[in-house]
């Protein structure tokens, strides 16, 4: 009955609770759906990073990564690429021989990373085949092909079948120029890395270099991200002398920005629901000043002070609940909708292409955000119900029976 | 034995500037089954009486006992409870939960005291028909009128089966017919349930009805005429 007395009172000035009501749930649907286009650029990230270089995991000689000289290439690189292939959950390897260079054309020079690959390899690894906007994958028959970014062609003035030097050091330290031939154009969502990033096969390159095969990094894609932990583990049992490293090590920043999102995400829902607290506490103050006379005689025949207070505690959550079932409702289907339908960023492209982020981004949130919100609701409701709760409990009866 | 013994009782305001002596060392006593009405001017502590009869103020000085008990010494929370189980309230403008119907009004004084759901059902129903109210215990005193919401009180301060009932001005919102015919049920619950009644009031209505009139001047009693005290 006192659950009963709680919706009742609520629903007395109509107008009132539905403003706040709809203020909930307005703000509670607004920071859901933030939130959740949050997380779902921190995933976009960390996919489109995974896709387009990183891979789930790579395997370099130790210390490669803080002195990438062509000359630390994994010994019997090729025996470590057979082994991982065979090893159980991983579901494509791809090695690859890297060397720091120059890009030149007849207007200007860039420095960039000469990656050379077995293409059908690499297919399987990365998405770079399917990020063509000119040309193809390795499928022309001219000599020293080569697959650049659009951002590199357009810094060096170049387009398609265009002639291109590359600079590099040899295993021997001398200097070798070699011309390529554009046969492809590719644009992944970060700009800098299609700057930075050339393609050219291993046997161009290691013809070049006068050598025999060499495998500077080994990329692997697992099955599924569930099982990286253990693939990982497995790798470095069988080398511990190489260095191996999960896409998070390798891109920490990429991994912070993607843990910062769910952050970023618990902090706004804090900031509307501490904006809340003030306009519920504000409303349910209103209520009691306005039922001072009723408070007064229910305390008169009887009720209890805990009882009032409890009274006012349950029409405050209920408020609350109510708004917050509605925003989170709302936030379901809107984002429901939109993870499948995709929300366009293209306005902002440039910008999210300088952070490696897609320009659609599906919103996701995790489950556990579904199960925090509720109990923030209701700590909120319960921090909303104080004032108004004690100032109910501390009518005299005598003094307010007699209000009007 | 007395049901209320008020001693010595004394109610003053604003002690540290002028005071105020609403009650002035009043000594009454009051017994069951009386239909009493403590009448006045505006001004002569009727209602601080009725209130330190109910518990619902505390003394200055003096003591009020109910049934042999002490009332002024109760804690808070003891005082509401004793206010619960042993005193019925009507008040001048009925007071009645706005958003709940007239059985639920009835039914929220049973709740309070822990009464099982049944219980709670079956008295209320009987309360209202005692009171008349039969064919509209699902009607909310908004649709009610001032006599049917009184009425409906009056079951609410029969509902914790009291020792008595305090009624402050319950006639002074009402026209003349309907005035009467709540004092009429008033008198009839007196005789049949042998509820004890009392009035605060300047309604001559009300006075001619009563079976003792106190009367209060300046807080203190001018007189009392028709009970035993």
């Amino acid at each position: 009955m006192l659950f009963s007395l709680a919706w009742k009172n609520i629903w007395r000035n109509k107008k009132r609770s539905l403003i706040i009501i709809l203020a909930a749930a307005l703000g509670l649907w607004g920071s859901l759906v933030a939130g959740a286009v949050w997380m779902g650029w921190g995933e976009s990230m960390v996919n489109t990073a995974i896709s387009r270089n990183l891979a789930h995991l790579q395997i370099h000689k130790k210390k490669y990564i803080q002195n990438k000289e062509i000359i630390n290439f994994i010994p019997d690189g090729s025996q470590v690429l057979k082994k991982v292939r065979t090893l159980e959950n991983v579901h494509a390897v791809s090695g690859r021989a890297l060397v720091e260079g120059m890009a030149a054309s007849p207007t200007s020079t860039f420095g960039v990373k000469i990656v050379g690959i077995i293409p059908a390899e690499a297919e399987k690894v990365t998405d770079i085949h399917n990020r063509l906007v000119s040309g193809n994958y390795f499928q022309s028959s001219s000599r020293n092909p080569i697959v650049i970014g659009k951002k590199l062609a357009e810094r060096l003035g170049l387009k398609l079948h265009s002639k291109i030097v590359l600079s590099f050091q040899g295993l021997d330290g001398s200097l070798i120029y070699a011309a390529f031939r554009i046969a492809g154009i590719y644009k992944t969502d970060s700009s800098i890395f299609d700057q930075s990033n050339v393609f050219v096969q291993q046997t161009d390159l290691f013809r070049l270099l006068n050598s025999k095969p060499i495998i500077h990094e080994i990329a692997i894609r697992t099955e599924t991200s569930a099982v990286l932990p253990q693939v990982y583990e497995k790798i470095k049992s069988l080398y511990p002398d190489l260095d191996v490293q999960t896409w998070n090590e390798l891109a920490p920043e990429i991994a912070i920005t993607s843990a910062a999102m769910e952050s970023f995400t618990y902090m706004f829902l804090m900031i509307i629901l501490f904006a809340l607290l003030f306009g519920i506490t504000n409303t349910m103050l209103m209520a009691v000043m306005e039922r001072i006379r009723e408070l007064g005689v229910l305390i008169a025949v009887g009720m209890k002070k805990g009882k009032v207070f409890a009274m006012i505690l349950l029409e405050t959550t209920l408020l609350s609940i109510t708004g917050g079932a509605a925003g989170i409702a709302i936030g379901v289907l809107s984002i429901a909708y939109f993870s499948h339908a995709g929300m366009d960023f293209s306005f902002l492209a440039s910008g999210m292409e300088s952070f490696g982020a897609a320009t659609i981004i599906y919103p996701t949130l995790p489950l556990e955000m579904y199960v925090a919100l509720p109990i923030m609701i209701i700590v909120t409701a319960s921090l909303s119900a104080a004032l108004p709760a004690w100032k109910a409990i501390h009518i005299q009866p005598s003094s307010a029976i007699r209000t009007y | 034995m007395p049901l209320i013994k008020l001693k010595n009782l004394s109610k003053t305001y604003n002690t540290t500037a002028i005071p105020v002596h609403a009650v002035n060392n009043v000594n009454l006593q009051i017994a069951k089954k009386e239909f009493t009405a403590i009448v006045g001017p505006s001004g002569s502590g009727k209602t601080t009486l009725l209130n330190l009869i109910g518990g619902l103020d505390k003394p200055t000085g003096g003591s009020v006992f109910v049934e042999e008990r002490d009332i002024a010494t109760l804690k808070a929370n003891e005082l509401i409870d004793f206010r619960l189980h042993h005193i019925g309230f009507v008040f001048q403008a009925y007071n009645l939960i706005p958003v709940f119907t007239a059985k639920e009004n009835v039914e929220f004084i049973m709740l309070l005291q822990g009464i099982s759901k049944t219980e709670r059902d079956k008295k209320a129903i009987e309360l209202l028909n005692a009171v008349g109210l039969g064919e509209r215990i699902d009607s909310r005193p908004s649709q009610l009128s001032g006599g049917q919401q009184q009425r409906v009180a009056v079951a609410r301060a029969l509902a914790s089966r009291p020792n008595f009932v305090l009624a402050d001005e319950p006639t002074a919102n009402l026209d003349s017919h309907t005035a009467e015919s709540l004092l009429d049920l008033m008198e009839q619950l007196n005789k049949d349930y042998e509820m004890t009644f009392v009035f605060s009031t300047h309604d001559p209505r009300v006075i001619k009805r009563a079976h003792r009139v106190v009367t209060l001047m300046d807080g203190a009693i001018k007189s009392d005429v028709g009970g035993k005290n």
